[in-house]
């Protein structure tokens, strides 16, 4: 349970409150409404690339960090597809210094061409860090486009290739933060040692003389419904072959969401889940698997992924992954299974809410993705889940037209 | 009304104490010690078994993480599957970390489920009978993430630099090989649970939402069979630093290289440990570092840089990391080289100092948040037997570093000519 208070501010700005007397720490979550799939697919990658720019200096304040880690504070951000996310934690009787900076930044940027440059050379090296410098790091730049055709979802957020980053200019860049960084496009969320009306003042001051923006209405691309299986086969000089299975699913705020969600707990949460007990254990097929939905806010996807033994083929893998998924097709899950996993649901719930920081970001990704009420509304949702719910969200996501498979083969 | 001034920071002020909840200490009647941290809201409960063995009492390399992972992997009362079955039946999650110092293993779960869950913990813990077959599917899967690993020049880079560090036949130097993986049998986790963890002292820390219903509960089923003495660690002389010398890996094919450099450093308990420690982070510590601030925020050459310094139970390790543009490597360590001698020869400016004191003093006070981090901070404390107050006066330690102490603990700590450098990429 994350009891909270809200508020709306003049300019648009939607304020929630999480009061939390037992910690001597603030934390302060702010969500702008524009992730990846927001950009030209000609510019791809650049709404991450702006989260770099926005630690580059803001109209009044030159560094972001430093007057941050003076007063004994420290942040980052996270891009996904669908938003960009920054916090801050720092001791709550500095909580103006949070404040200060992200109302500032919210203001406008500084928009020096040096912080672009520089920048631009460190999300390349992070590009390579993650993406083409580690095994198998470019599983996501090949599967994404292969699942989503239409959808801007079809690019990884770090951009479909280096170009488009080399590519972005200051005028790119003043863009997206008239179009996307306003109040009215924004959830603030302020946890901790704080109250309610500490926080209603502070807005006051700080973030309401901010002007909003024409309101952004979203007009993606739909997703065309997937009528045939699509299959790709790449390769690198990886010692595993990989195996992934990608099926389209609906969105992270939907009840429809918790069957499937569970339903991948079935398959592939720990050692006595159906992928690891028969193709880990009693026959070795893999030497690891595993299988999540990606949670992404517009419909997404429910993937099934495993490097494989060695000696084994990938087709070997495929139809073992298959047999399980037939099985619990078959059969539906057991009782046993379904208390299980929600058993283990209610357990991650209640450690994933042991964190400030955390129960600050869980509230603003609901007010966010649908309203901020629904972050209490978990337990309940995860409970009202049946057996024959999640067998209905098995045989509707795990067909084989739905599929998207991907072979990862290991090169010599 | 007056207009605001948005060039003008906040006041502001940070604490020099901390309010730190206790860890209660009881004693279970075989007289295993017991700590227990009450705190947090929500209804859980983390309890951890630590055993005084590790790495460094095995006989052949591997056989203690082996020993750990395959705990639950069977015993004289159940299959693997059905162990596994019984802990995710109530959401329940294991850990096994098997270190070369020691050896813990962690439950986590929903408080309710507890008098439930302690006797299967007991059970694998003394009955643990490591099948064959469940030892040759760990071994495969070991042998097989190992060269997905070697794959990575992060992984070879930081083999190296700890080989280089310790040697590559002491407890902190040595890393699994595809030799190693294959070198041990059954027979020898068998003898190593017998001799180290079944049976043997251990201690307890409890946190969460608990009272003393945990201590009669962790009594009665860990309480009441008496412990045979730990038989004696095994001793080994302390590493011999072999020549310095840098360390080329050559790997084809990569975009980046990974740079590793550090050398052996003051303890928690050396004089100039508080100075090193504020060095370190002005170096490479955080964000705001100049490492940082020139080879990331300046030059754009790598997407992180960090300096940390890491502590075993007899050595403790300075140790500088980045994975850099290939092309830019020796400009990278050429830039390390002048920061290190930047400390070494200017006096750090005054603002400068005061905001990575004031940074480290945050981190701290926000490191003591959940009743999880707070077991944490009283087990360090417990197992390496720091001073009571090591927690209690850390900020104030901190606080009263100086700049002269700062130059001189670059000085004497951080000279260019002492450090190890390995490169896995090229250069």
């Amino acid at each position: 349970m994350i009891p909270y208070q809200s508020f709306l501010l003049d300019n648009g700005l939607r304020v929630f409150v999480h009061e939390d007397p037992t910690t001597p720490m603030a934390a302060v979550n702010v969500i702008y409404n524009v992730g990846s799939r927001d950009e030209n697919p000609e510019k791809t990658g650049f709404a991450h690339l702006f989260e770099h720019l926005m630690f580059g200096g803001s109209a009044h304040i030159p560094d972001y960090d430093t007057p941050l880690q003076r007063v004994g504070g420290e942040n980052n951000a996270f891009t996904s597809a669908d938003i960009t996310n920054y916090y801050i934690t720092l001791p709550a009787t500095n909580l103006e210094t949070a404040f200060w900076l992200e109302s500032d930044r919210m203001m406008s940027l500084s928009f020096d061409p040096e912080v672009l440059e520089v920048q631009r050379s460190v999300v390349i090296e992070e590009f390579k860090q993650r993406y083409l410098n580690q095994p198998y790091g470019d599983v996501w730049l090949k599967l994404r486009p292969l699942a989503y055709t239409t959808h801007p979802y079809q690019w990884a957020t770090i951009g479909k290739e280096i170009s488009h980053i080399e590519e972005a200019t200051l005028d790119d860049v003043r863009d997206f933060f008239f179009r996307y960084y306003l109040p009215n496009n924004a959830v603030l969320v302020v946890a901790g040692n704080v109250t309610t009306e500490q926080v209603k003042q502070l807005c006051r001051k700080w973030f309401e003389p901010i002007a909003p923006g024409a309101a952004y209405n979203r007009h993606l691309p739909k997703e065309p419904v997937q009528t045939e299986a699509r299959f790709l086969k790449t390769g690198a000089k990886v010692p595993l072959h990989a195996l992934y299975k990608a099926y389209h699913m609906g969105g992270r705020y939907e009840q429809a969401f918790y069957e499937a969600d569970l339903m991948a707990d079935i398959l592939g949460r720990g050692k006595s889940s159906r992928l690891y007990r028969k193709l880990v254990k009693e026959n070795p097929v893999f030497n690891s698997i595993n299988a999540y939905p990606t949670a992404s806010l517009e419909p997404g996807l429910f993937v099934i992924q495993g490097n494989l033994n060695r000696g084994v083929s990938l087709e070997e893998g495929e139809a073992a992954v298959q047999s399980v998924i037939d099985e619990l097709l078959a059969t539906g899950p057991l009782e046993s299974e379904v208390q299980k996993v929600k058993n283990q649901a209610e357990a991650t719930l209640a450690f994933a809410e042991v964190e400030l920081l955390n129960r600050a970001m869980n509230l603003a990704f609901a007010a966010n993705g649908a309203d901020a009420g629904w972050v209490n509304g978990e337990a309940e949702r995860i409970q009202s889940v049946t057996a024959d719910g999640i067998a209905a969200a098995t045989a509707s996501i795990l067909r084989p037209a739905n599929c998207s498979t991907l072979h990862y083969e290991a090169q010599a | 009304m007056m207009s605001l001034d948005r060039t003008k920071a906040p006041d502001f002020q940070l604490t020099d104490r901390i309010s730190l909840v206790q860890a209660a200490p009881y004693r279970l009647d075989n007289g295993v010690p017991l700590y227990l941290i009450r705190a947090g809201e929500q209804p859980v409960v983390r309890v951890e078994w630590v055993f005084e063995t590790g790495g460094w009492d095995e006989l052949l390399p591997n056989v203690s993480w082996f020993t750990l992972r395959l705990l639950n992997e069977g015993t004289r009362q159940r299959k693997a599957a059905e162990l596994a079955e019984f802990f995710d039946q109530y959401g329940a999650f294991l850990e096994f970390q098997p270190t070369a110092d020691r050896s813990t293993v962690t439950l986590y779960a929903l408080r309710k489920h507890l008098p439930v869950l302690l006797p299967a913990v007991h059970e694998f813990l003394n009955d643990a009978i490591f099948p064959e077959e469940e030892l040759e599917t760990q071994r495969t899967i070991a042998l097989q993430n190992l060269e997905v690993n070697e794959g990575k020049t992060s992984f070879l880079a930081g083999r190296a630099f700890r080989e280089q560090l310790f040697g590559a036949d002491h407890p902190y130097g040595k890393s699994q090989t595809r030799e190693n993986l294959r070198g041990f049998g059954r027979e020898d986790l068998v003898s190593y649970f017998n001799t180290r963890i079944a049976g043997n002292p251990f201690r307890l820390f409890v946190a969460g939402l608990v009272d003393e219903t945990e201590v009669s509960l962790l009594n009665r089923y860990f309480g009441q069979s008496a412990l045979s003495p730990a038989p004696d660690r095994r001793s080994y002389a302390d590493p011999h630093l072999g020549d310095l010398q840098s360390i080329l890996l050559r790997v084809e094919d990569k975009m980046q290289s990974s740079i590793r450099i550090g050398k052996r450093m003051v303890n928690r308990l050396h004089p100039d440990y508080y100075p090193v420690l504020v060095t370190n982070e002005i170096l490479g510590g955080y964000f705001g570092s100049r490492l940082m601030k020139n080879i990331r925020e300046d030059k754009g050459y790598t997407y992180g840089i960090y300096s940390q310094i890491n502590h075993f139970s007899h050595a403790s390790q300075l140790f500088i990391g980045t994975d850099v543009n290939k092309e830019v490597t020796r400009q990278t360590l050429d830039e390390i080289r002048k920061e290190i001698l930047r400390l070494q020869t200017e006096p750090v400016p005054a603002e400068e100092l005061q905001t990575a004191k004031n940074y480290m003093t945050g981190q701290f006070v926000g490191s003591l948040n959940t009743p999880f981090e707070i077991a944490d901070r009283h087990k360090v404390r417990i197992l390496n037997q720091l001073p009571d107050d090591y927690s209690l006066r850390f900020i104030e330690r901190i606080q009263a570093v100086t700049a002269e102490q700062v130059l001189d603990a670059a000085q004497a700590w951080f000279q260019w000519e002492t450090l190890v450098e390995v490169v896995a990429g090229d250069k």
